[in-house]
């Protein structure tokens, strides 16, 4: 899985990006699937690792490049592939959830144009925690 | 002191006689699966008409004249069956790597065919290869399916147009007298079924 390094664009004020507190969720390793031809959404995956000193929730996440994005987890049981949304996603201070295939994973829907680039939008309420962007990964390789 | 030198070495000599002839034993014996379950006899597949991703109208003898990889998912999936296409993708790719022939095909059976159009189908199996097939139609039709081959299906979330399919991962291995040969259980990896398939395909 090709990996793409994450730039971090901009954290809320008070605990920002870059200032001397450090950012309070930090993003890695974050990949981003093309939306190929026959593809109506995209799927995210990355490392988000809360060092704010205190235990974070998210319950929004926001593209300008989609019209809907949403945290989902496919559970796989007695063979049968089951998706359901996360509607919030608690992340103790000092852990690390971990999006990846089969697992946790960002839906991305409703493409707003061709976008060659993609960025995240992280919140907790009104809160924006994090905000990340990529370039698409060429396939689903 | 001779005596028990003698018998030391008629041990040894028993040893390695008996792990020998164990391993003569073993060499001719069929490599074992690493990850599918075989069907030695094979079950034929049921009647059932859908649509390919054409628009053309397919029965059972869709599957007759080649070895086919199953997977039932659906387009508006963005983990699970992205995912599974290219891992049977990359394994039709290294099959041919290593010079193996016949190559199987690469099928989505659309478990949504309330989205997925035949138009929609050709779109997205053309992007995990080529030659791969899409079919999708009737709920009814596609019941008489699933049905017989044990694959689960159901609508799940909401009716606004946003919402999933639960369904079956287990990938289908269909051999060219459409008779259900094989299968692999999920998760699904490249290395087993380059593995696998030989082995399956060889038991024509």
């Amino acid at each position: 899985m090709r990996r793409l390094l994450v730039m971090c664009l901009f954290v809320a004020a008070a605990v920002g990006c870059g200032s001397p507190e450090g950012p309070p969720v930090v993003a890695a390793n974050l990949v981003v699937t093309a939306p190929g031809a026959g593809m109506p959404m995209a799927a995210g995956y990355l490392e988000l690792s809360n060092q704010s000193g205190k235990d974070v929730r998210i319950n929004r996440v926001s593209s300008p490049e989609y019209g809907s994005v949403e945290m989902h987890e496919t559970v796989v049981e007695d063979g049968i592939a089951r998706m359901r949304e996360i509607p919030e996603l608690e992340i103790a201070d000092g852990d690390t959830v971990v999006f990846e295939r089969g697992g946790k994973h960002l839906m991305l829907m409703q493409p707003v144009g061709t976008p060659e680039t993609v960025t995240l939008n992280f919140y907790s309420d009104d809160v924006l925690l994090l905000s990340v962007s990529a370039e698409f990964t060429a396939s689903f390789d | 002191m001779q005596a028990r030198k003698l018998i030391i070495i008629l041990l040894l000599g028993v040893a390695i006689a008996a792990g020998l002839a164990l391993a003569l034993r073993n060499a001719g014996e069929p490599a074992a699966p690493l990850a599918a379950t075989i069907l030695p006899a094979g079950n034929d597949l049921p009647d059932f008409a859908l649509v390919d991703q054409d628009g053309q109208p397919v029965d059972r003898t869709v599957f007759e004249g080649q070895w086919d990889l199953v997977f039932f998912g659906f387009t508006h999936c963005p983990d699970i069956c992205p995912a599974t296409m290219t891992v049977l993708g990359q394994a039709k790719r290294e099959l041919e790597a290593e010079g193996r022939q016949p190559l199987p095909r690469v099928v989505l059976v659309s478990v949504d065919p309330e989205r997925d159009t035949p138009e929609a189908m050709a779109r997205y199996v053309a992007y995990f290869g080529d030659g791969n097939l899409g079919l999708t139609g009737e709920l009814d039709e596609l019941g008489k399916l699933t049905n017989a081959l044990g694959i689960f299906f159901q609508k799940a979330g909401s009716d606004d147009g946003a919402y999933g399919v639960d369904h079956s991962t287990v990938v289908l291995v269909i051999d060219p007298q459409g008779r259900l040969k094989a299968l692999f259980t999920a998760p699904h990896d490249v290395a087993n079924l380059v593995h696998d398939l030989p082995l399956i395909m060889a038991d024509e």
